[in-house]
């Protein structure tokens, strides 16, 4: 299969069911939303060394959030359904509760699981913090030098799907790089859907554990580093001098696939000789995106 | 079943007629016949409520109630869910003591909505009261918890003794709102007559009172202006004859 002279591997990704939430981050403008959304989702690429991943899904008018003020949505992930609300209430406290301006909804109301994400960040108020509960749903309200932080007090978590990805094999850097952008122009603002890597990009895939050092969970990818094709069982075509990754969390399997077919296809340009997608042989994770079928 | 329990006043009543019978969730099942049949008291002589309304409609969490009932009672009284309307004014002792669901009155209120028995500590502990005119003394005093709104002025000591919750008026609070208020809020949008037991804290942006009042606005179609909902607001920390943890919030037209 090619598209525009790119040939599509007959290949899958392979991906992860993971826990979600969905933040609603508000402030008096779009610029104090952002900044709150960007310091929460920093440091968040892979729950390989930072326990989450998380990203922006997109930017929020007025009219699309609960306190009728700009805001961004932040997806946030973690492996098991634990470690979500002790990673939730550790970075909102860090990042939103201390950003001016800014106010913290939840995004899935309708999830029947409910982390108490308000309720333990609460305290923070030292015995002068109050709730409300309007329409049903239990506000906190909690005093700070500015004025008042406000956040809600549960945030629902469902099960979500993390890693799915494709490779982009380029003739050389800049055609990776122009591709790898591109995609990720493309997959920008879909619902459902996160890159959660600098850019939307990695540079360094990785492979589970190591060749040569017993205590590392993953180190580098060498079937698809160039710099090593001639003493590695390589996967490299020759003409290749460059891979990048783009590696998307997302809701649901169907958000993932939607926001690979859109990618992909923009990533197919000049420049570029393959898509390909990583994935364990289909053993280790339940969901199998093939790129052939996404894109037929 | 029916979409709605409309209650239409057919005999109206020459003395206060307690109805406290009236509650949207106990109507959830019985029939026509039997809501007929629930007590009341008018003049303090015993009768049923079919002996001043007629009944349509059975088995529904949604009520309906018209006539000029400025002499009923107790509407909603320990009521804990479902949705009652009310095309018109009514008595004393709106929702006291309810727990849950929504009262919306078309009209104006008599004293002690949303409050307490007599003698009981508490009031309201959950439930929204929309009262689209004025209200008597005492709205919503001792509310443990719930939202009560008044759209026009709201008579003395609203709020009196609140343990938390809110109270909203549009128009002018008399005096001794939120008298002896241990928690909760009282946001005035007009005049307020303030007990001399609270202090100014601060003039500030409350972040959950664009929530709140474009909540208002969805549910209930309450014509909330800009000014209000984006305002800013003085905050009077009270009662400091009480707890001290409650406040009056009075917006500042700007």
């Amino acid at each position: 299969m090619k598209i525009e002279g790119v040939t599509i591997e007959d290949t899958f990704a392979e991906a992860f069911t993971m826990r979600v939430a969905r933040l609603i981050i508000t402030g008096r403008n779009a610029k104090w939303a952002r900044e709150a959304a960007v310091k929460l989702t920093g440091f968040a690429t892979s729950v390989i060394g930072c326990k989450c991943e998380a990203g922006i899904e997109r930017e929020l008018t007025g009219d699309e959030t609960p306190d009728g003020r700009p805001g961004v949505s932040v997806l946030f992930l973690t492996l098991d359904k634990e470690s979500l609300p002790e990673q939730l209430i550790v970075r909102i406290g860090q990042t939103v509760l201390t950003c001016p301006t800014t106010a913290c909804f939840d995004g899935l109301t309708l999830a029947p699981d409910r982390l108490a994400v308000g309720k333990a960040l609460r305290v923070f108020g030292d015995g002068f913090q109050a709730s409300k509960v309007i329409g049903g749903k239990r506000y906190w309200r909690l005093p700070v030098m500015e004025g008042e932080f406000l956040v809600e007090e549960t945030f629902g978590m469902q099960k979500g799907v993390g890693g799915g990805n494709f490779l982009i094999l380029a003739e050389n850097a800049d055609a990776a790089l122009a591709a790898a952008e591109a995609a990720v122009v493309a997959m920008t603002n879909l619902p459902g859907v996160i890159l959660p890597f600098p850019g939307g990009v990695v540079r360094s895939g990785s492979k589970v554990g190591s060749k040569r050092y017993k205590n590392m969970i993953a180190t580098t990818n060498d079937p698809f580093d160039p710099t090593l094709r001639a003493i590695t069982a390589s996967q490299v075509p020759v003409g290749v001098n460059s891979v990048l990754e783009i590696v998307l969390d997302g809701t649901d399997a169907p958000a993932i696939e939607a926001a690979m077919r859109v990618g992909i296809r923009a990533a197919c340009r000049p420049g570029v000789v393959a898509i390909t997608a990583g994935n364990y042989g289909g053993k280790l994770g339940p969901h199998h995106f093939h790129l052939r079928k996404i894109l037929a | 079943m029916s979409d709605a329990v409309v209650l239409t006043l057919a005999t109206a009543p020459t003395r206060p007629l307690v109805a406290d019978c009236i509650a949207a969730d106990r109507f959830t099942s019985l029939g026509a016949r039997d809501i007929g049949q629930l007590p009341v008291t008018h003049g303090g002589r015993r009768a049923r409520l079919g002996d001043f309304f007629t009944v349509t409609g059975e088995r529904s969490a949604t009520l309906r109630i018209a006539g000029d009932l400025t002499k009923v009672e107790g509407i909603g009284a320990g009521m804990a869910g479902g949705d009652l309307v009310v095309d018109g004014s009514v008595g004393r002792d709106l929702g006291r003591a309810m727990a849950g669901g929504r009262i919306d009155v078309h009209g104006s209120a008599g004293e002690n909505a949303g409050g307490a028995l007599p003698g009981a500590a508490r009031g309201m502990t959950g439930g929204e009261i929309v009262i689209r005119g004025g209200a008597g003394a005492q709205a919503g005093a001792a509310a443990r918890r719930g939202l009560i709104v008044v759209t026009g002025d709201a008579g003395p000591q609203a709020g009196r003794g609140m343990i938390a919750g809110t109270v909203l008026v549009f128009g002018r609070a008399a005096a001794g709102a939120g008298r002896f208020l241990k928690r909760g809020s009282i946001v005035a949008l007009g005049a307020i007559d303030r007990p001399a037991t609270f202090r100014y804290a601060c003039t500030y942006r409350p972040p959950h009172l664009p929530l709140l009042f474009r909540y208002l606005r969805t549910r209930y179609g309450l014509a909330m202006g800009d000014p209000q909902i984006t305002g800013r607001y003085e905050r009077y920390s009270g009662d400091l004859a009480e707890l001290g943890k409650g406040e009056i919030l009075q917006w500042v037209a700007e």
